[in-house]
């Protein structure tokens, strides 16, 4: 996964939530259809895609879309 | 056939529909198709079944139901002692697996108490078809402080159960469907906390003997199914994903929440009267090793050598199957002699002609040999289950008769057993008598459809077959058989309202209830029951009438005048206790048109029909408005009760 615009599509394949790019910014409480069950999937989805564990208490704990990227991607 | 087949085009790792799916999802058009996403899910692999839940599961029901009203509907609720969001999308993966629409209800962290105890909770104000209590051991260890000893675990397993038990009582008293619950695993991580074997050992006594408490609630209360989830982690799957259950309270690994999602698509299945009924297997490559019109009787596989254990295995599980009443059928591409040869002669065979209620062996395509049978055995097609190893054949059946499941097996029979097992398309809530004695019926039955080829007209075969009927109130031991025809009735089933047995019960425990059992023989044999009417007696101004609820016969034995002789029964019956009329309502669904002109056949006239539900009425005041029943029944008719007077009705025949 090289750039945000992938992830925002690959939360869409994923987890079903078709987000956009002004999404990602966004508390996840203000993402339309967002709810804490979908991390969970995005989670095991996106370590099966980079290959490596991510820490789930990280992601719990992102406000936004984008911190989870940035966590997942290993920044 | 074998694996090998040049000609095979269609193969089973679907791949492609995998793409088709996701180029619907991404097009947002899963709601606008929803009727092809049953075919597309069919044999898709876990992962990709799974993520195509996560998408089903965003979807709005109402919104599947606006585009397609005939979509059939099954309410879940789900709660239990920790997070179980996790579980929505693999439930409503597996019910559009069978083409059932999932309304699911998915319950706040711990709720199952307040849900289950509160008959004004929102579990119970859906009014769900299914209700799944998953439990993990969390309900028990929660409850004991560190440090612990095996007795504190016993304790607090009893305790739970003892208040498990009174909601389960809550919910016989509450609800309408089944209560689905679980045992519990023990985990490694709870036993290894203990260091001496001694200790350990206790433990897993104390934790077993505690589930088995759990299993024996399915005995006592016949609304409850406990899943025995040590045979599903048997089969190797994880129970916990330790961060899930550390940081989400989700417990149960997503992989177990997956193959428990398989096993309620069944259940669901069954509530909704679409449990199948026939399974029909290849014999080639499939039943036994080899190609019997090569290797010729003596030279398939069967037994006595390592691939001929397998075959004998499978051979095995499907008279396992056969005496719980699966129609079993062999459909191969061979000549009739020598398969005719091999199940009747080979002396190491251990599935046998007579196991099944029909072997056809010939070169047509199968898609057609199976739609005959269906035919002959006056089922749907998607009653039947295929198994073959043939990649061309399957193809075939799937796309020619996409009704049917395809169970593929291949070229390694060891594993033959478990991928017909896999799914449990047979699955009841229990087995009757009635089950046990099915596969002998539609033997007999078949028998009789080639009696009636020698007859010139249908009347003489009738007035040979010396049809005896006997209605009677149904005993409280045929109570589970009237509940299980009114949910595997789909043809002959008036209002399609499924019963569950407490429900029957209630209505004949009644005082103006009727639960009658239709009882059916003829030269061949007793048909036992094969047919149910629920009814009730009810005040109107002008006195009472009888309300016909619902009128189902068995597919087995249509138009042989079963179902007139009762009907003219019924209406003397009303006559004779004094009501004005009888009345009756037809439902339509998408199997049951044949019976849409039941009632006005009978002389009953239409009161209202505005195309999906109609209600007639029948007067009985005047005696000569009465047909007779039909000449070649002989009717038995008892409908007092118990000690009651038997207002002349009871006993006689009627001709």
């Amino acid at each position: 996964m090289n750039s945000i615009d992938e992830f925002v599509a690959f939360v869409g394949d994923e987890v079903g939530l078709s987000v956009t790019a002004d999404d990602i910014g966004r508390d996840l409480d203000q993402v339309d259809g967002w709810d804490s069950v979908l991390l969970l999937t995005l989670l095991s989805a996106l370590e099966r895609e980079t290959g490596r564990p991510i820490s789930l208490a990280a992601v719990l704990e992102s406000p936004t879309l984008e911190r989870i990227y940035t966590v997942a991607v290993g920044g | 056939m074998n694996g090998m087949d040049p000609r095979s085009t269609a193969d089973d790792p679907p791949a492609s529909t995998a793409d088709e799916l996701l180029a619907l999802h991404r097009a947002g058009a899963l709601v606008g198709r929803y009727p092809d996403v049953r075919a597309l899910l069919t044999d898709l692999p876990g992962p990709a079944l799974a993520r195509a839940g996560q998408w089903l599961a965003r979807l709005d029901p109402d919104e599947v139901l606006r585009a397609h009203p005939d979509t059939p509907t099954v309410t879940v609720a789900v709660t239990g002692n920790a997070t179980l969001g996790p579980l929505a999308a693999p439930l409503t993966g597996e019910l559009a697996r069978h083409g059932l629409l999932a309304r699911t209800l998915i319950s706040d962290f711990n709720g199952y108490l307040a849900d289950l105890s509160d008959p004004a909770s929102d579990v119970y104000s859906a009014d769900p078809d299914l209700v799944l209590a998953v439990l993990d051991a969390a309900v028990v260890f929660d409850q004991v402080t560190v440090p612990w000893r095996p007795e504190d675990v016993r304790h607090a397993f009893d305790t739970t159960l003892s208040l498990l038990e009174k909601l389960v009582i809550r919910f016989g008293e509450t609800a309408r469907g089944a209560l689905v619950l679980n045992t519990i695993p023990l985990p490694r991580a709870s036993a290894a906390q203990l260091v001496d074997h001694r200790g350990r050992a206790r433990l897993g006594a104390i934790w077993r003997a505690a589930n088995e408490r759990l299993l024996r609630l399915a005995d006592v209360h016949p609304f409850v199914v406990v899943l025995d989830l040590d045979t599903l982690i048997a089969e190797g799957i994880p129970v916990t994903d330790a961060r899930l259950a550390m940081y989400a309270k989700a417990r149960l690994s997503p992989e177990l929440l997956a193959r428990y999602a398989r096993e309620i698509g069944h259940l669901a299945r069954h509530v909704t009267g679409r449990t199948k009924k026939v399974l029909a297997v290849d014999l080639d490559d499939t039943v036994w090793g080899g190609l019997v019109g090569e290797d010729g009787v003596e030279g398939i596989e069967v037994a006595d050598s390592y691939r001929g254990e397998a075959f004998q295995a499978f051979q095995q599980t499907l008279r396992q199957l056969a005496a719980q009443g699966v129609l079993l059928a062999a459909v191969s591409k061979n000549d009739l002699e020598p398969v005719r040869a091999a199940l009747r002669e080979h002396p190491r065979i251990t599935v046998r002609e007579n196991d099944f209620v029909r072997v056809v062996a010939n070169w047509r395509p199968k898609h057609e040999n199976l739609a005959e049978l269906a035919t002959d055995l006056n089922v749907g097609a998607d009653s039947v289950v295929f198994v073959d190893d043939s990649p061309y054949e399957r193809g075939l059946v799937r796309r020619e008769l996409s009704d049917v499941a395809v169970v593929a097996v291949d070229g390694e029979p060891a594993h033959h057993v478990e991928r017909l097992l896999r799914d449990g398309w047979f699955d009841v809530l229990q087995l009757t008598a009635e089950d046990r004695a099915r596969p002998a019926r539609y033997q007999d039955e078949l028998a009789r459809k080639d009696f009636l080829h020698s007859f010139d007209s249908l009347n003489d075969y009738l007035n040979e077959l010396d049809v005896r009927v006997l209605l009677a109130r149904a005993e409280e031991s045929e109570i589970p058989r009237i509940s299980q025809l009114t949910l595997r009735t789909n043809q002959f089933n008036l209002t399609t309202q499924r019963l569950q047995p407490a429900d029957v019960r209630a209505l004949a425990d009644h005082p103006n209830g009727y639960v009658l059992a239709v009882h059916a023989s003829d030269r061949f044999g007793d048909n036992g029951i094969v047919g149910a009417v629920l009814a009730h007696r009810e005040r109107t101004d002008d006195g009472a009438e009888l309300r016909i609820d619902n009128f189902l016969l068995s597919c087995r034995v249509f138009a042989r005048g079963i179902e007139q002789a009762t009907l003219a029964a019924l209406l003397r019956h009303a006559r004779d206790i004094g009501a004005t009329a009888v009345t009756g309502e037809y439902r339509r669904t998408a199997k049951n048109d044949k019976v849409r002109e039941f009632y006005p056949r009978a002389g009953f006239v239409t009161v209202t029909d505005d195309g999906a539900t109609a209600t007639f009425r029948h007067k009985t005041t005047d005696r000569a408005e009465i047909a007779a029943p039909p000449e070649h029944v002989r009717l038995t008719v008892r409908l007092a009760r118990t000690g009651e007077d038997q207002q002349g009705d009871d006993g006689h025949e009627q001709h």
